[in-house]
């Protein structure tokens, strides 16, 4: 059987009405993502990378160009595709679990519970089926949030700056979880980000993406073995060569050419 | 827990409260038992527990109160249902909101005394008229709150619905009417509140056969002062206990919302 959860984007445009004139957010966007890849999408914000995202979710509708996974057109939102926001978005007037089972049909039968008590275990929130979202941190929010979008095995997880909220060294902890929930679901994953270290350390290609149009402008693979080593020197090499597309590198002064 | 340890809490917890009262029950007995002012204006403890007791053992209270308790539950009853009603079609619909609500805004603004000649005419001064006025008055804040509690439900939780593909109804049952709930229920608070302030104006107003202000009415023509005080404490205590009841639904309702106390 072949696997799914191949995404193909070609020449997607995407523009906003104003009244005099049309404002292009989106210009010529083509990416492939192969099943089971992690793709970090990184840009300065207002880089269309946000509308990019939620144009695949299906949030965000009217473009020109095709959205296609696995072949198909994408059509409005679907449970195909999960989603984890930048806030987490759980109800909070439903308890961890209760919130977890809400994209099931039948949240109360035998096997939806089962899958839910699966999925807490998956994102280490065993424990916490019946409290309440405010009873939560940042991070077991957001993991609560990730067990929510994954509950009903999604081709394809979309992730809009889902650390972005939390401290750093949360956020360090969050990578590491991030990347065992990856391995262990084999999902293709599209993560947007403005955190460098984190792409690196998540992804394995890259893009960078410019700001006003919206454009590709590079996409770096990271063929660095797992558990990345935020210290070693391929890391630092592949993070230069980010940062350079952001005018950010820096000129290392004990270096010179001769 | 034992009875006797809830009611023990319950008097702690509300300790201050109870002081207040217990502070102006003494200044109250003071003023009489020195004789400061006439017992014609202001009757002792005393004679006010006498016509309590009078008032209950007869039975008249009982039938008061109940006469009052039934055509609240009538006027609420129709005043809430289509305040939600209402409330709730324009908090969902657009449309359904620039419909109606410049007609609801200018109707609230009226006084709701000033509705009583119009339901004098229309529906006597019977029954109906009283039930009417209730009505009217538990029908605007309901409305109000239905509809701000649905706009104040968050954009967000509507796009995470739609990523699980939640149809229309879903949406509603799982969504907007959970979010929407706490100020449902703040609403149901101040129409009950309403409600009952307006049946003992409406009942002092238009006299009925029974109703806990026909007898504050009638105990001031017989002149009474010990009876109208006694109706005075049971319209403040009946209050006091919609408000309690309320409240406390309220909370639990609201034990996943943070306020800043």
């Amino acid at each position: 059987m072949e696997r799914l959860g191949t995404l193909e984007v070609k020449n997607l445009n995407k523009k906003y009405r104003s009244q005099n004139d049309d404002l292009l957010v989106l210009d010529d966007i083509n990416l492939t993502v192969q099943p089971g890849e992690f793709i970090s999408i990184i840009g300065s914000s207002g880089c269309g990378k946000t509308t990019f995202l939620r144009l695949v979710v299906g949030l965000e509708k009217g473009y020109e160009g095709e959205i296609l996974l696995d072949g198909q057109r994408l059509n409005g939102p679907s449970l195909k595709r999960g989603v984890v926001f930048q806030d987490h978005r759980l109800l909070p007037w439903l308890s961890i679990e209760k919130n977890v089972g809400m994209g099931l049909k039948n949240p109360k039968s035998g096997e939806s519970r089962k899958t839910i008590q699966e999925h807490l275990e998956l994102v280490g929130l065993k424990g916490f089926e019946k409290h309440y979202p405010h009873q939560l941190s940042g991070g077991m929010s957001q993991r609560a949030a990730i067990a929510r979008a994954l509950v009903n095995r999604p081709e394809i997880l979309l992730l809009d700056e889902p650390l972005g909220a939390l401290d750093a060294l949360t956020r360090m902890y969050m990578h590491q979880e991030l990347e065992r929930i990856w391995m262990k679901e084999d999902i293709t994953m599209i993560m947007i980000t403005h955190d460098v270290d984190e792409a690196i350390v998540l992804s394995d290609k890259i893009v960078v993406m410019s700001s006003r149009p919206g454009t590709i402008k590079k996409i770096i693979p990271v063929p660095l073995a797992r558990p990345r080593d935020r210290a070693g020197y391929d890391f630092a090499n592949i993070k230069e060569e980010v940062l350079a597309e952001f005018q950010l590198h820096t000129d290392h002064p004990f270096t010179y050419s001769i | 827990m034992s009875i006797a340890a809830k009611i023990t809490i319950f008097i702690r917890e509300k300790y201050h409260g109870f002081i207040s009262f217990l502070v102006l029950f003494l200044i109250w007995s003071g003023v009489c038992h020195y004789k400061l002012i006439s017992p014609d204006f202001l009757p002792t403890p005393a004679t006010v527990g006498t016509a309590f007791v009078k008032v209950v053992s007869s039975g008249i209270l009982g039938k008061s109160l109940g006469g009052s308790l039934i055509r609240i539950a009538e006027g609420f009853m129709i005043g809430t249902t289509l305040g939600f009603l209402l409330g709730a079609v324009m908090g969902v619909s657009r449309t359904l909101e620039r419909l109606f609500a410049p007609l609801i805004n200018a109707l609230r603004q009226v006084p709701i005394i000033g509705w009583i000649p119009l339901i004098i005419i229309w529906c006597g001064i019977a029954e109906t008229s009283k039930v009417t006025f209730i009505a009217i008055g538990a029908f605007f804040p309901i409305l109000i709150n239905t509809f701000e509690g649905i706009r104040s439900v968050s954009h967000s939780y509507v796009e995470v619905a739609q990523v699980f593909e939640y149809s229309r109804v879903k949406l509603l049952r799982k969504i907007v009417i959970p979010g929407a709930l706490p100020s449902i229920v703040s609403g149901i608070r101040l129409s009950m509140g309403t409600s009952w302030l307006l049946v003992v104006w409406a009942e002092i107003n238009t006299r009925s056969a029974y109703g806990i202000g026909d007898l504050l009415s009638s105990s001031r023509e017989e002149h009474n002062p010990g009876l109208i005080i006694v109706c005075i404490l049971v319209i403040g205590f009946v209050a006091f206990l919609i408000n309690e009841l309320f409240g406390h639904l309220e909370a639990r309702l609201n034990t996943w919302k943070k306020s800043y106390r």
